[in-house]
């Protein structure tokens, strides 16, 4: 599976002014992050219904040069976040290509309806609130238990949280409503920080547990393992179920077996990694039986 | 005998425009993070951490300090540290690098950061004598007790 390091920020809103962006990646850089998700909002209750278009959703923006030149230090993911009303997004996420080009989906559900839909059948990884607004919805506890079931992960972000005391109390509300339901299983956190100053160092964060009803050890799998878990979760939605996958990194070039392979060395070079999930442990122990035989 | 447990929190201030020197001093870094706590925490949290908060060392270089206060109302003051965004009267935020039960942990830990700071700065700085200078005053560490 495709390596990453910890810690994780999950959401860094994304900015059109590059300069901006590269601050606040700066930022997280010098504070210790070693994967950061760049975050994309799409609104699905404001889209436009008259015309239709093939792919509703937004292709990822080009970060090229951003990637280019934190290469070394960081890994940045690529993340949507979709706001919606109804379930009728789901119909058109199932059929959407631009979807799979993105690393995290995460849901902003706006209604209970959508709320209990995005924890029972939503095709995302990951459910997050509106901080603006203030907290309206709360998860009931079967919806929630569902949601933890199949994976789901649920998101407090602490940027807007430290900007403003009505925010902070509507994430502290948020945060115990999780530990009240479900004693706080599947919980990250996350930035959603619009400038470099409302970024935290990830033990920071860690200690803001206390206050949002986490026990010590969760605070620390929230920046660290669960973000783990959401990211295989995610890679496994994105290829399906699989034991191993190639990527390569480099022009494609087909050639004859006769051939020397030493030729094409250079310019093509793969990378096979095998996915730790449950299939790959059943399946190996058959892999060896054959290779006695 | 019983002993009393103390937690040692080694924090680096960071300002939101780089500044090379800080002039803290330990007062205003007290008095800064119990308001803090009276804000965030109330009368109840104030109570809790007020006995045996000290704020130990404080190098205004590297703009590393260690706060010191007893066990089990450290997580209190962790909690807190991250919610500030005003230190005297300079917009600042606290960096949590590092908590540890004893000084001489916390001792060794900055040691090795600062070496990391030196590093980092000491090519900066052209004539030798200045250098001589700044790494002496970055690493000279006595605690005042």
């Amino acid at each position: 599976m495709e390596q990453t390091k910890p810690f994780y920020d999950l959401c860094i809103p994304y900015q059109k002014d590059e300069k901006a962006l590269r601050e606040i990646i700066k930022e997280a850089i010098s504070l210790g992050y070693k994967t950061i998700a760049i975050d994309q909002v799409y609104d699905h209750s404001k889209r436009d219904t008259t015309k239709r278009v093939p792919d509703i959703f937004p292709a990822p923006v080009t970060l090229k040069q951003l990637e280019e030149e934190f290469k070394s230090d960081v890994k940045i993911l690529r993340r949507l976040t979709i706001i919606y009303l109804d379930v009728g997004v789901a119909h058109a996420m199932s059929n959407s290509q631009n979807l799979k080009k993105f690393n995290l989906i995460a849901g902003q559900p706006k209604t209970d309806a959508a709320l209990t839909h995005c924890c029972t059948t939503f095709g995302g990884d990951l459910v997050t609130f509106d901080t603006e607004a203030g907290v309206k919805l709360l998860v009931n506890r079967k919806a929630y238990q569902i949601g933890v079931k199949r994976g789901l992960y649920f998101e407090i972000k602490y940027g807007p949280a430290i900007r403003d005391t009505n925010i902070r109390k509507d994430m502290i509300k948020l945060a115990h409503n999780y530990c009240v339901r479900g004693k706080s299983k599947n919980l990250i956190f996350s930035s959603g920080a619009t400038n470099p100053f409302e970024l935290r160092g990830p033990y920071d964060v860690a200690n803001l547990a206390f206050i949002f009803g986490l026990s010590e050890d969760q605070g620390k799998n929230a920046v660290n393992k669960a973000c783990r878990q959401l990211f295989l979760r995610a890679e496994s939605r994105r290829i399906g179920k699989t034991i191993m996958f190639v990527k390569a990194s480099g022009p494609i070039i087909f050639t004859d077996t006769s051939e020397s392979e030493e030729e094409h060395g250079d310019s093509f070079r793969e990378e096979i990694s095998s996915e730790e999930s449950e299939i790959d442990s059943q399946e190996q122990p058959s892999k060896k039986k054959i290779k006695i035989l | 005998m019983v002993r009393i447990k103390n937690r040692y929190i080694v924090v680096r201030i960071v300002p939101q425009e780089p500044t090379k020197v800080l002039n803290f001093h330990d007062g205003v870094l007290t008095k800064c993070v119990l308001r803090n706590v009276k804000k965030y925490q109330g009368d109840y949290g104030l109570g809790i951490v007020e006995h045996g908060f000290r704020v130990k060392y404080c190098n205004e270089r590297t703009k590393v300090a260690i706060i010191r206060c007893l066990h089990r109302s450290h997580r209190i003051v962790a909690s807190t540290l991250p919610l500030i965004t005003m230190i005297g009267d300079v917009r600042a935020k606290f960096h949590t690098l590092y908590t540890g039960a004893t000084i001489i942990q916390c001792n060794k830990f900055i040691i090795s950061h600062q070496q990391r700071f030196l590093d980092e700065m000491v090519g900066q700085i052209a004539s030798a004598k200045e250098r001589k200078d700044f790494i002496k005053r970055v690493m000279e560490f006595d605690l005042e007790q």
